[in-house]
């Protein structure tokens, strides 16, 4: 069997005269980090809006091979992408619940496993052990996560307070919380400072190698990545206009030239 | 036959009303993103100036036609002072507020109103003696005559050379283009050094001058009118509005119309009680399965 | 400058008070009354004159002390933070103080028919309050026809009673389940809708269920209402002077003289028992999956799907539970008038149940105690004055929206804690 995690084949996505994604294939591995780059508007986006069913692509095929099952992703409506499917998504502008605190963000994150345990609340509200129990066993995995990305000490503050950097790194632990097979970031060094990407980096390698989570991942920061990316796709005006390596791709004249226009 | 020719012009006519209010609802709609609760109220209010000018006018022995545009300007004035007082009390303090807040304070608002207009008028009803009367008789071989009255004219030909003038206003003019810059991005717009403040003032204004008016044609048409009236009124009318597809203004009328006719045919055909759960009915159906409405955008939300 | 601003603060007080004539003169100072059947106007400039100088001179001090205020500002500031931080710091205190003042309230010296009656009337809206806050405050959706499933609580509650005769204990969660029932049906289809459609719809909805009562007259007997609904007992113990031959009753069970307060009591007892239930119910359920994602949903709900939360089930079930409290709180208006008509749920109601939920700070428990005490308290209050008094009511919601939009108690405790785990 392949290792193919994601298949993407002739995605269209429409709005009205507007084509914001052109007949674009590509696939990402299991063990890889897949970048998808291009310039301000090119449809990055939007990908993920269609793969996670936020919007409904106008053509084509999306098949996600989970354990050997090919799901077709065009068949689920949005919360049952990351419910049935497991694929777990951030968002280019952060949506945490920002009144809520850090350690209840990264519960809700595990809502279904925690909503049969307490018995669709049934046993829940007659305070049953065994849910206590999960309950327990999911606040471990958020300190598990939290811990990681040092952010223990604020778990009850309230998710909104924390800076910029946290935040970002609150949204994606939060969404491995899901424990996804392919998680798709929107943008996740955009407005890091330079330390705060490295650690970023750092984050994604141990997702990628330690919990054996495909990753498909949004970025305009080149050091990201070049840093990290086994396989970049690049877009342009919703088509692909190039697809290799970071090395080959750092090098590639149509790649260059979607960037910084011709020179004519 | 015949009977459906009546229930057609009546509908139209109460369409008309509608249609008016429902513009001042899609407008704020379009500008601040906001459902004004209390634009039924005002609709009311503008009802009784109307009233009571009419009372005033039979005093005198001014001509119909004079008195009419009287009304109808005295009642725009007075009632575009409300929308705007409301506006500045209740919601500008809340633009930047969570998405409920000014719901809320509308809500709060409309409860103002009508129980300020029922302390200051009193809680009976008020009817006012016909002030047009007469009009065009067809069929009369028929066992039913079919009536088109002078004031049904008057109220169809009001709202078309209202609306002719408004369309100016918004594709024409600088407000206009204001107005819709705003509806776009109001952050840009002041930067473009557009006064955002007065231009969503003049929405109130313009809004509520509309439902005056259609206050004026209510208290003709009906001859009776209470400080509850803007409730149905008001639920109608945006009805209409989402109907039309909230933020279009030519959406608004033509909603308006529709509901107006629903409301006449279903009365006429099916049950007088039950001619508010019409309009009701109207609503959750449009809403559940068009809520963008037959002029609306399409509203697929930006993730 | 200090002459620049009260030139200035001429200016605009005299434009506010034009403003107050434009918006006084007719309405107020050209009262329209019937005389002999036909319309007449009453001038009352005297009023307007009043009123007009009123709003001028206002605007003007207004003006003259928004200006002093700059430098006071940080310690008028201050002097709300401190409240409100009073309020979280001993929350529980007050809270346990509060309940036992209201075991022993029938009890105080002061505790009359009169007292009793709005004693019960504020815990009816505190339980309306605390199910509402369910919906609105936890789960973000503005229901504006709460009135209804209020409504459809006190009618099959009145129905279930008066045809098969069943008892309270019976009746009641047989209407708190129609009700909870009906908010499944009912939100079905809107919950998807956006914030403010889904405002208007609930709205209409609750407007829909009051025509159905008005005109079903087989069934609910139209505007004449239903009589004769029985009222509770003591454990089948009734609550009467003169019973039926061989009825024991409350009075004559424990020994006591019969006094009509006894009843009234017992009521008062009922509907705190009620609302207690209803809050810690809400306390317990917030602290579970489902109430975190209600709150979550309120929040984000693009967040909540990307996390696999399913949102129309949390939705529903939220406007469920919520319902099954309201239809509770039925049950008992039900029980406790004896008579019920369509007139008792009219959009009004749920208006004052949701003002109660905004004003006390969406979400807090403590807040809707808080809201009821002071909205009923007004209403109470201009209880003489009855237009007067819902002016103050609607005029109470649109200020505390204006200068405390997230209400009284805006502050909120997490559900869980890491250092309660570790
Ligand atoms: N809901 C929508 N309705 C209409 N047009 C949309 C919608 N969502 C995206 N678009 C359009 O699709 C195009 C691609 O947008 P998208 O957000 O995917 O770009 P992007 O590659 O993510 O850009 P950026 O780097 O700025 O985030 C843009 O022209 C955008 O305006
Ligand atoms: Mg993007």
């Amino acid at each position: 069997m392949s290792n193919t995690l994601l298949d993407v084949q002739n995605l269209t996505m429409k709005f009205g005269g507007l084509v914001a994604i052109d007949d674009l294939s590509f696939s990402a591995k299991k063990d890889h980090i897949t970048s998808i780059i291009g310039p301000n508007g090119a449809g990055k986006t939007t990908v993920f809006n269609c793969l996670t069913g936020f919007y409904k692509a106008t053509a084509g095929s999306m098949y996600l091979n989970k354990d050997n099952n090919q799901m077709d992703l065009k068949k689920f409506s949005d919360f049952k992408v990351a419910q049935k499917a497991g694929v777990a998504r951030t968002f280019q502008n952060i949506r945490l619940f920002p009144q809520m605190s850090v350690l209840e963000n990264m519960m809700v994150a595990q809502h279904n496993k925690l909503m049969v345990a307490s018995g669709f609340s049934i046993l829940g509200l007659l305070n049953s052990r065994s849910y206590l129990q999960k309950e327990k066993e999911a606040t471990e995995i958020s300190k598990y996560w939290l811990d990681i990305i040092g952010l223990t000490n604020r778990a009850d503050d309230n998710a909104g307070d924390l800076p910029y950097g946290d935040q970002r790194k609150l949204e994606i632990v939060r969404a491995m919380c899901i424990e996804p097979h392919l998680l798709c970031l929107d943008e996740p060094a955009a407005g890091l400072n330079a330390k705060e990407s490295a650690e970023l980096n750092k984050l994604l390698k141990f997702i990628k190698n330690d919990k054996k989570t495909g990753i498909l991942l949004i970025e305009h920061d080149m050091s990201v990545v070049m840093g990290i990316s086994d396989h970049v796709v690049v877009l342009n005006y919703g088509k692909k206009i190039f697809e290799g390596t970071a090395a080959e791709t750092k090098n590639s004249p149509e790649v260059i030239e979607a960037y910084l226009g011709t020179e004519d | 036959m015949e009977y459906f020719l009546q229930q057609l012009i009546n509908g139209l006519t109460l369409g008309s009303v509608y249609g008016l209010i429902a513009i001042g609802y899609t407008m704020v709609y379009g500008i601040i993103g906001m459902i004004n609760f209390a634009h039924g109220d005002i609709f009311m209010v503008g009802a009784f100036v109307a009233l009571i000018a009419f009372i005033l006018f039979a005093l005198t022995s001014i001509a119909l036609p004079i008195i009419l545009i009287l009304v109808l300007l005295i009642a725009m004035v007075f009632t575009a002072c409300y929308g705007w007082t409301v506006e500045k009390l209740a919601y500008k303090p809340l633009r930047k507020s969570f998405r409920l807040a000014p719901l809320i304070s509308a809500l709060g608002m409309s409860i103002v109103l009508q129980n300020y207009v029922q302390a200051a008028q009193g809680a009976r009803i008020k009817t006012l003696q016909p002030v047009i009367q007469g009009g065009f008789n067809f069929f009369k071989e028929s066992d039913f005559v079919v009536t088109l009255s002078y004031l049904q004219i008057f109220i169809v030909l009001v709202t078309i050379v209202l609306m002719a003038v408004f369309t100016l206003l918004i594709t024409r003019t600088a407000l206009g283009r204001a107005q819709r810059a705003c509806e776009q991005d109001r952050t840009m717009t002041a930067l473009m050094g557009i006064n955002v403040d007065r231009t969503i003032s003049m929405t109130f204004i313009i809004g509520s001058s509309l439902a005056s008016v259609a206050g004026v044609m209510f208290v003709m048409y009906y001859g009776v009118i209470d400080f509850y009236i803007g409730f149905l009124a008001g639920i109608k009318a945006f009805t209409a509005a989402v109907l039309g597809g909230i933020g279009s203004i030519p959406g608004a009328m033509l909603g308006g119309l529709l509901i107006g006719l629903i409301e006449t045919f279903w009365s006429g055909y099916i049950s007088i009680e039950y001619k508010d759960i019409a309009a009701f009915t109207t609503l959750v159906i449009v809403l559940i399965f068009f809520p963008t409405g037959f002029l609306g955008k399409p509203d697929i939300e930006k993730v | 400058m200090g002459k620049d601003l009260i030139q200035k603060s001429l200016k605009d007080s005299l434009f506010t008070g034009i403003i107050a004539l434009a918006l006084f003169g007719p309405i107020v100072g050209l009262r329209t009354v019937a005389k002999n059947e036909v319309l007449v106007v009453e001038p009352k400039w005297l009023v307007v004159l009043l009123i007009v100088i009123f709003c001028a001179v206002g605007r003007f001090f207004i003006n003259i002390y928004t200006f002093k205020k700059e430098q006071r500002r940080g310690e008028a500031s201050s002097f709300g933070k401190a409240i409100s931080h009073f309020l979280d710091e001993k929350g529980s205190q007050i809270a346990i103080g509060a309940i036992a003042f209201s075991i022993i309230f029938p009890f105080m010296p002061f505790a009359d028919r009169y007292w009793m009656d709005i004693a019960i009337m504020m815990m009816t809206y505190i339980m309306l309050g605390w199910g509402l806050n369910i919906v609105i405050g936890l789960a973000g959706l503005l229901d504006l026809g709460y009135v209804a499933f209020y409504a459809v609580g006190a009618y099959s509650y009145a129905l279930f009673a008066i045809h098969f005769g069943w008892s309270f204990w019976i009746c009641l969660p047989i209407a708190g389940l129609f009700a909870g029932m009906f908010g499944i049906l009912l939100g079905f289809p809107v919950l998807r809708l956006r914030g403010d459609y889904l405002a208007i719809v609930t709205l209409a909805f609750g407007e829909m269920i009051r025509i159905l009562l008005l005109n079903w007259y087989e069934l609910t007997k139209g505007p004449d209402g239903l009589t004769g609904i029985p009222r509770p007992s003591f454990f089948g113990l009734p609550f009467k002077r003169y019973p039926d031959e061989g009825v024991e009753t409350f009075h004559t069970f424990f020994g006591l003289e019969y006094d009509p307060m006894q009843r009234i009591i017992f009521l008062y007892y009922l509907i705190l028992i009620l609302a207690l239930i209803t809050n810690a119910f809400t306390i317990k359920i917030r602290r579970l999956p489902v109430g975190r994602a209600w709150e979550a949903l309120r929040e984000d709900e693009i967040a909540c799907k990307s996390l696999g939360v399913n949102p129309r089930n949390t939705k529903l079930t939220a406007f469920a539970v919520g319902a099954m409290f309201g239809g509770f709180a039925g049950s008992f208006f039900a029980t406790r008038q004896a008579f019920i008509s369509p007139e008792s749920f009219t959009f009004i109601e749920s208006a004052i149940i949701v003002a109660i939920v905004v004003l006390g700070g969406m979400g807090s428990q403590t807040g809707v105690v808080l809201s009821t005490i002071f909205l009923i308290g007004l209403i109470e209050v201009f209880r003489d004055f009855e237009s007067y008094r819902m002016i103050a009511f609607g005029g109470a919601m649109v200020l505390i929206m204006v200068f405390r939009p997230k209400g009284i108690l805006a502050k909120r405790k997490p559900t869980i804690t890491m250092g309660k785990h570790g």
